[in-house]
């Protein structure tokens, strides 16, 4: 399938609209009645990942499971305790949105960097997490906003701590037949600041070299009462670097020791070489980038 | 697999026609439909040759299935060219030879129609940003945001 180009017009025809190897469901309820009658489903969002996979691995599709047309999957709800963001909400649309701005600041800066208007056009959140790449920029901001995710099958429903979903460079527990439904972040009572840092090579469509996300609630007394800090791009999955965390609550904004901190999350992370940089390099660049996102967050 | 059968309109026009599960937009409007304005370089949503304006948004067509945009409406460089009257857009990139080799021209032409679709009075970083998915390796930027900004200008002015 890789030369698509090439020889479209001489493929032969058959049926049409109603493949049995291919459908677009309106609804969950349809979408679970077709998980329930078929086995191997590829299951397409905005399809930027996707796509890239196809065109340079040349694998065969059996069955396309499009998920466009779910309405349900593209709304984002309110409630007093917490917002749920469908997971066919686009990067464009995370980015357009008041109340993620407001509440998720984090959130709405990673998703603004995330590379270029015309993927932002089409990714969406839910193929952002699905992928579980690394370097998926939406990552490690919903970690330290505590983000579940609801995942559906044709008779189940479970819910998971983002925490414990990635469990390798683009593995996690979504088993054959799941879908990740939506994504649930609580809303907290306590003000929180927080920093989105992103170091890469090239500006727009960089996959990024290393990110960090840090988000910090002071008391009355400007006491950090709590803190929670994220790394991307660094190790195998995004991960909460709870080390630093732990080192940094209870301090005053001049009372941090920044080496100290960056020192810890240097050391959590246990970075790989690739094409992006080399670990040795990472590392430092972790240190430098924690110290930066406190310096931000303290001004 | 089965051909899918796909309504779309490309440039104000409808069409219906059946794909391969695999077809990308870009095949659909390059080999099927001609409209090969549409450039292929990198395939892999990286440089912004192949963009076209999909629902209202600027996309890059390499990274759409055809069978994703069943009713979907598409603009191609050739549709901003409407009953013989250039963009001004068009106009503006040729005044201010923001054309060199003219290969990233179509999806340059595509992003900015997009943006000043959504937002008429940009600034120079919203700009920048709208073009931030297309690269030209002839002419530094440079001359291309000044020949947007110029439409910008005289949408202002009018
Ligand atoms: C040029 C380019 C630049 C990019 N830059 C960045 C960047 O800067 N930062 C970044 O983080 N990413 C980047 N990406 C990667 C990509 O755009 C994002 O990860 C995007 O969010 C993926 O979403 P999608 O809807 O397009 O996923 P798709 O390609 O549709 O799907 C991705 C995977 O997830 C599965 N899947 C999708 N949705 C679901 C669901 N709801 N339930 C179960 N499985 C599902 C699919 O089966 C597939 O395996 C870039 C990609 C390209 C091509
Ligand atoms: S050919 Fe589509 S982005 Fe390069
Ligand atoms: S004019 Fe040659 S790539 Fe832009």
């Amino acid at each position: 399938m890789k030369k698509q180009s090439k020889d479209v017009k001489n493929r032969p025809t058959s049926s049409g609209r109603d493949s049995k190897e291919y459908f677009r469901p309106k609804s969950k309820k349809e979408l679970k009645e077709i998980l329930k009658n078929n086995d191997i489903l590829t299951i397409i969002a905005g399809g930027t990942d996707l796509l890239v996979s196809n065109y340079q691995k040349l694998y065969k599709i059996d069955k396309w499971l499009d998920l466009d047309l779910i309405d349900e999957f593209k709304e984002v709800k309110i409630f007093d305790d917490k917002i749920e963001i469908g997971s066919m909400v686009t990067h464009d649309r995370l980015v357009r949105l008041e109340k993620i701005k407001e509440l998720f600041p984090i959130l709405h800066s990673a998703a603004l960097d995330l590379g270029s208007p015309q993927i932002r056009s089409r990714g969406t959140i839910g193929g952002n997490i699905v992928t579980s790449s690394p370097a998926g920029d939406l990552l490690p901001p919903l970690l330290v906003y505590d983000a579940e995710v609801v995942i559906i099958s044709d008779q189940e429903e479970r819910k998971v701590d983002l925490n414990t979903f990635f469990t390798g460079p683009k593995k996690n527990v979504l088993k054959e037949g799941e879908i990740l439904e939506k994504i649930v972040i609580p809303l907290k009572k306590d003000k929180s600041r927080g920093v989105w840092k992103k170091v890469g090579k090239r500006k727009a469509l960089v996959i990024s070299s290393i990110s960090l996300a840090l988000n910090i609630v002071f008391d009355k007394d400007n006491i950090i009462k709590k803190a929670k800090m994220a790394i991307g791009s660094a190790a195998p999955v995004p991960l909460r670097i709870k080390s630093a965390e732990e080192i940094l609550i209870g301090q005053s904004l001049d009372s941090i020791d920044y080496i100290k901190v960056a020192k810890a999350a240097a050391k959590q992370i246990s970075p790989i070489d690739d094409i992006r940089g080399t670990a040795e390099y990472r590392i430092s660049v972790a240190k430098n980038i924690t110290k930066s996102a406190l310096k931000e967050v303290t001004k | 697999m089965d051909k899918i059968s796909v309504e779309l309109t490309v440039n104000r026009k409808k069409y219906k026609i059946k794909v391969e599960p695999d077809e990308r937009l870009l095949d659909t409007l390059r080999e099927r439909l001609n409209f090969t304005g549409v450039k292929e370089g990198c395939s892999i949503g990286e440089c912004g040759a192949c963009t076209v304006i999909l629902d209202g948004k600027a996309v890059n067509s390499c990274m759409v299935y055809t069978f994703q945009v069943d009713s979907s409406e598409v603009i191609t460089v050739k549709g901003l060219e409407i009953d013989g009257k250039l963009d001004p857009l068009q106009r503006a990139f040729i005044d201010y030879q923001a054309v060199q080799c003219g290969f990233c021209t179509p999806g340059m032409l595509i992003s900015a129609r997009a943006l000043l679709n959504q937002n008429p009075n940009p600034n120079r970083e919203e700009i920048k940003t709208a073009i931030e998915g297309n690269l030209c390796r002839c002419t530094g930027y440079k001359q291309i945001i000044k020949a947007i900004e110029s439409v910008v200008k005289k949408d202002r002015s009018e």
